[in-house]
């Protein structure tokens, strides 16, 4: 795996995504950051991510989903690994009542539930970069 | 807001009856609708929107009772009144009981038509009031649920995420007391964000969809944890907890980490409520396929007052010293959680010498065991 995977953090918390860069750069991560979806999604389509570490309740509701589920439409980044990061698995469940409490937004997604111990995080990000490098390593 | 004027319709098959109480209620500021049979009367209802219906029981076709059945899975806030000869005063009970909200025999005077109609009004009124204060209500705790986790949780979460990194970056710098006070900032910051958690738990946590995951789980682990956690608190506060489980004991149909929570409540409070120097004792045996787990204190125990409402939303004893804190919330979680396990929580309590818990759990027959995680046929097999 490249030391130098490019990430990116859609989170509308500042102070959040200062704690998650300060674990994920001094690992040898690149880490890039947008505080609203709209700048997120545009992020996404100028620039190619390794992965994605999504926030899910952003501005007036679950505006993460709604980013999850237009990445997943989009054949430039369906194969993109997304790690959400959210307040609470309790949240989901409240939100999408009579739904698995781990939505399957994309086909390649894992949750944490903020906030995250920092070892924790490193091993989820590693191991969603190394499954998403084996398949396309399969798919070719 | 402009006040409608309140509709009513008439089903009945004479037209006399129909002409005499439109008659009588012309001047009352309210809309009529007639209809000559149930059919039509049933037709009327989606584009009339009556408040209150007046049912014939007698009539040809589609009989009134059904009318009123019909109606009232239709939309239960709509009331309806029968009208009835003498001679079938019987029907009317019959029809009170299909929900039918009064009943007016023929023949009837103004009088008395106006005031069944004004009590049927007033009754629609009531069930319109009900209905949206109910869905306020679901409304407000969904709000509140949004509210307590995101404004609340989220810059919470965002501190203590920047607390575990900074004893990351400076575990090799810091001194032992200033790597004790950072630490002690994140077990502070943890209880905050455990204390946002139940009020979430309370308020906005479908129990049902939890007992999906439900699976065997043994009891004597779940003590032994919730013990655990309680331990420190009892040590700082000099009271000893005796715990005895008395094996063999089958598991029961639910989820570790729920039961832990509710052990740790009743436990905690145990302590909480107890005097310096006491003892708790917590038991948990089998009884007539139950896992009954009882937990007793000698503390200051209950007012009888005050033991109806101790599992309701937001009770705090008012025996428990003030620096105490909590969120009232403890026991109303512990009470639900239980009986998402189909169990039953039982308090008595004498002021003044003590308090004693008991809840009891269904067991799982105890060929179920404990399976592995992975082990789906085991799971079949509970309740």
């Amino acid at each position: 795996m490249s030391p130098r995977a490019q990430l990116l953090i859609i989170d509308d918390d500042p102070d959040f995504v200062d704690g998650l860069k300060g674990i994920l750069e001094p690992a040898g991560y690149a880490v890039d950051a947008a505080y609203n979806p709209k700048d997120g999604f545009d992020a996404l389509k100028a620039k190619a991510y390794d992965l994605l570490l999504l926030d899910i309740l952003m501005g007036r509701g679950a505006e993460g989903i709604m980013l999850a589920r237009k990445m997943r439409r989009d054949p430039q980044l369906n194969q993109m690994p997304v790690l959400i990061i959210t307040g609470l698995r309790e949240q989901i469940a409240f939100l999408f009542p009579g739904q698995p409490v781990h939505p399957h937004l994309l086909p390649v997604d894992e949750l944490m539930e903020k906030p995250v111990e920092p070892a924790l995080l490193l091993e989820r990000v590693g191991a969603l970069l190394q499954a998403a490098q084996k398949r396309e390593v399969e798919s070719r | 807001m402009a006040v409608q004027p309140s509709k009513i319709l008439i089903i009945d098959d004479e037209e006399v009856v129909l002409d005499s109480c439109a008659e009588i209620l012309e001047g009352e500021g309210v809309t009529i609708a007639t209809a000559s049979d149930g059919t039509l009367g049933l037709q009327r209802l989606a584009d009339f929107h009556p408040d209150l219906v007046f049912v014939d029981l007698k009539m040809p076709g589609i009989s009134g009772m059904e009318v009123i059945e019909r109606i009232r899975t239709l939309d239960p806030t709509i009331v309806t009144i029968v009208i009835t000869g003498y001679a079938t005063l019987n029907s009317a009970v019959e029809a009170m009981q299909k929900g039918a909200y009064d009943f007016v025999p023929k023949p009837f005077t103004p009088e008395e038509f106006r005031l069944v109609t004004h009590r049927g009004l007033e009754r629609r009124r009531l069930a319109l009031e009900t209905a949206a204060l109910r869905r306020e209500r679901d409304m407000l705790r969904e709000n509140f649920a949004g509210i307590v986790s995101h404004e609340l949780k989220a810059p919470l979460a965002a501190v203590q995420q920047n607390l575990m990194l900074l004893s990351a970056e400076l575990s090799g710098v810091l001194t032992d007391g200033q790597k004790a006070r950072l630490d002690r900032m994140r077990v502070r910051m943890d209880d905050l964000l455990k204390i946002t958690q139940a009020w979430l738990r309370a308020f906005a946590t479908n129990f049902e969809k939890i007992k999906e995951s439900f699976k065997p789980t043994a009891i004597p682990v779940a003590v032994a944890k919730a013990v655990e956690s309680v331990q420190p608190y009892a040590q700082r506060k000099d009271i000893e907890i005796a715990t005895t489980v008395r094996e063999p004991l089958s598991p029961v149909h639910g989820d570790e980490g729920l039961l832990v929570e509710a052990l740790v409540n009743i436990v905690g409070n145990a302590v909480k409520y107890s005097f310096a120097g006491s003892r708790v004792e917590v038991a948990a045996e089998e009884q007539d396929g139950r896992i009954m787990i009882a937990v007793r204190d000698t503390g200051v125990g209950i007012p009888p007052d005050e033991l109806p409402h101790i599992f309701g939303d937001f009770y705090r004893g008012r025996g428990g010293r003030a620096e105490e804190g909590g969120s009232g919330l403890g026991l109303a979680l512990t009470r639900r959680i239980v009986e998402a396990h189909d169990g039953v929580i039982t308090a008595e309590s004498t002021p003044g010498q003590g308090s004693r818990f008991v809840i009891a759990l269904p067991a799982l027959e105890a060929s179920a065991g404990i399976p592995s995680p992975s082990d789906e046929r085991v799971l079949q097999k509970s309740p």
